[in-house]
């Protein structure tokens, strides 16, 4: 794969991007890297106020693991949309592999939330701990979860990364895209909330096209290998909803490879 | 015969411009949007081969395709058909500072815009006390650059560009901008790489450093490659030809024109019409006019400027001391430069007829008439000066 060669021989450029979206990230303010940590547990706070309020209790490990993981690739979308555009200056008088700019904003974004992870690791020991409980074994497995998330968050990236550059008004669209999927997506509830949805219409088809969602197989995976009380049965039907985000990925990157070469026309 | 190191061949570029907006989504679902795109032709069929070590300029008006010429080599842009191919690693000296960011420290943004560049990271931290030595920001190292004066910010931007050592080095105007001091820096830089061997390809508009500099200049003209070969001659065409073409020198005409210019012929010491002279041979400049009224003691004006603008010598005939009784139809009026001190260069000259007294402007041509020299000594300079060397009498 020659460009896979193209982006090593570039990684002193990639390592150097990464560190600065990271850098400018925590720079400008004194708390730094405390903001990136803070405001997902600002935003898990409220959540589980206002289903406390509803009398909808989500365990608060639950909605920690989700808005982490949310968060992950809501940033990975929007800082790979402007990772082309914000960029023009470069892109108009320097040749490099195009690709490296939607990965650099993918691993900073990947960066900041294995840190984050550490974050939230710590909070949901404590929680089980008052529950007499652990951190089960199989947590091992995260990593490959990890590894998915961030190959759908980078197809995500590229895909949002060209079209940006032909659609600039990309950005008011993309703000209601992602509320909708913020609520299709298991953020602030949990499987058995879903679950219902099979007694409700006596059929396993609102279920599973729920779960062609790769954030709700991403979360509830998260989820499953975590916490102990929590289990996501793996189906058929599963594995086959892990496939289609893999061609998502190789269709957001025949996109951005046909389109490259008309980015710095257009900026 | 060296290698070709960049090949064109029948390039073409066109971009697809859908007037003045941005893309966007609104505007590719509106049919509107869709009558509107319009092709512009940046660059067509344009070929040319440079050698290795060469120093090859290009020139045109503004719009002419120079850039995009540029972008293609580069690989920025990719051509619409046609073919560029290049030998060996390929650097523009980048816009100073495109690439910066400005919540970062100088010392961060060294090593950012060097990872930019290609500089592998070892290079930038053996030559890193260098860097911000030749930069003068030591004191301002680790402040973010978002706090540096944009002097500080191009001197910073140079610095490292500095350190690139690329087979090819592409420029893009950037030496018009900067201080004295940093012009410069950044020409010496571009002789210590002609030096060594390497490949330049300049954009400029400055047409007195495509002559000094190049070995070679190429003259583009609604992205056709009109002109190619040696500088001075391509400068001479592109003044004569192509310059009116655009604003960038304001040749301006004005008057009440009751007295008009209608040409000018340049002739040389053989009284042979010319556009190329010789320092230290007389050069005549032959100017016809037509009066439609009779004007009595009218005054002929003329100024001579280099092809950047600067000013060198005017006068008129009432100055010089040569007064004219009257004008009235058609005539020719002679001005002899002899012998021409003006140097190696390209040169713009301007006339005028006003009245007497300098209240009515009959007829003004500014910088109209371009004319070339060159000086078969190699004396340096703008101007040759009367100089003899003796030793004193004690």
């Amino acid at each position: 794969m020659s460009v896979i060669q193209d982006i090593l021989g570039r990684r002193e450029l990639l390592y150097n991007l990464v560190l600065r979206n990271l850098k400018s990230r925590y720079k400008d303010s004194v708390l730094g890297f405390l903001w990136s940590v803070l405001v997902p547990l600002f935003m898990a706070f409220i959540y589980v106020v206002f289903l406390y309020i509803l009398a909808r209790g989500v365990p608060i490990s639950e909605i920690l693991i989700g808005v982490f993981a949310w968060q992950f690739t809501a940033q990975c979308v929007m800082n790979g949309m402007g990772s082309i555009t914000e960029n023009a200056s470069l892109i108009k008088k320097v040749s490099f592999p195009r690709l490296i700019l939607p990965l650099a904003a993918t691993l900073s974004n990947l960066v900041n939330y294995l840190l984050n992870l550490v974050v939230q690791f710590g909070i949901v020991a404590v929680i089980l701990a008052f529950q007499h409980e652990r951190i089960p074994f199989q947590a091992l497995a995260v990593p490959l979860v990890i590894a998915y998330h961030t190959l759908f968050c980078f197809a995500l990236a590229l895909f949002m990364a060209s079209l940006n550059v032909f659609y600039r008004d990309m950005q008011h669209l993309i703000g209601v895209v992602m509320t909708a999927w913020f609520f299709v997506s298991p953020v602030m509830y949990s499987m058995s909330m879903v679950a219902s949805l099979t007694d409700k219409f006596h059929s396993p088809l609102p279920m599973n096209l729920y779960l062609l969602n790769p954030m709700a197989v991403i979360i509830f995976a998260y989820r499953a290998l975590i916490l102990p009380e929590t289990t996501f049965p793996v189906t058929g039907f599963v594995l086959a909803a892990l496939l289609w985000p893999l061609l998502f990925f190789v269709l957001a990157y025949v996109i951005f490879k046909k389109l490259e070469r008309l980015f710095a026309d257009v900026l | 015969m060296s290698e070709f190191v960049i090949e064109a061949e029948q390039v073409c570029k066109e971009y697809r411009v859908f007037g003045s907006v941005t893309p966007t989504l609104m505007n590719a679902l509106s049919r509107y949007h869709r009558k509107n795109a319009r092709v512009i032709k940046a660059l067509d069929d344009v070929s040319f081969r440079i050698r290795k070590g060469e120093t090859v300029g290009v020139i045109g008006p503004n719009g002419s395709g120079k850039s995009s010429l540029l972008g293609l080599v580069c690989g920025t842009l990719s051509p619409t058909r046609g073919r560029v191919r290049t030998v060996g690693v390929l650097a523009p000296l980048l816009e100073l500072g495109a690439g910066f960011h400005s919540e970062l420290t100088g010392r961060e943004n060294i090593f950012l815009n060097g990872a930019i560049l290609g500089i592998p990271k070892e290079t930038i931290r053996r030559r890193f006390d260098h860097i911000v030595e030749f930069s003068g920001l030591r004191d301002f190292i680790d402040m973010p650059v978002k706090h540096y004066s944009s002097g500080m910010y191009i001197r910073l931007g140079f610095s490292v560009a500095a350190e690139m050592d690329p087979d090819i080095l592409l420029i893009d105007e950037v030496l018009a901008v900067g201080d004295v001091t940093f012009q410069l820096k950044c020409l010496e830089r571009i002789r210590d790489f002609q030096k060594r061997g390497r490949t330049l390809m300049i954009v400029s508009h400055s047409l007195q450093v495509i002559e000094e500099f190049c070995g070679r200049a190429l003259l583009l003209h609604r992205g056709k490659l009109v002109a190619e070969g040696d500088p001075s001659e391509v400068v001479f065409t592109y003044l004569k030809n192509y310059m009116n073409d655009s604003n960038e020198i304001r040749t301006t005409e004005y008057g009440t024109q009751e007295a008009v210019i209608e040409g000018v012929t340049f002739r040389d010491e053989k009284n042979l019409p010319a556009d190329t002279f010789h320092t230290g041979r007389p050069l005549h400049i032959d100017i016809a006019y037509l009066a439609t009224k009779r004007i009595e003691k009218p005054v002929f004006g003329f100024s001579v400027k280099t092809a950047n603008g600067v000013y060198i010598f005017g006068s008129n005939t009432q100055i010089a001391q040569f007064p004219l009784d009257a004008i009235e139809g058609r005539g020719v009026l002679r001005l002899t430069i002899a012998p021409l001190t003006l140097m190696h260069g390209n040169f713009f000259l301007s006339l005028s007829i006003h009245s007497w007294d300098h209240l009515i402007q009959y007829h003004r041509r500014d910088d109209w008439y371009p004319f070339g020299v060159k000086n078969p000594t190699s004396a340096l300079g703008l101007f040759q000066l009367d100089t003899r060397w003796s030793r004193p009498e004690s």
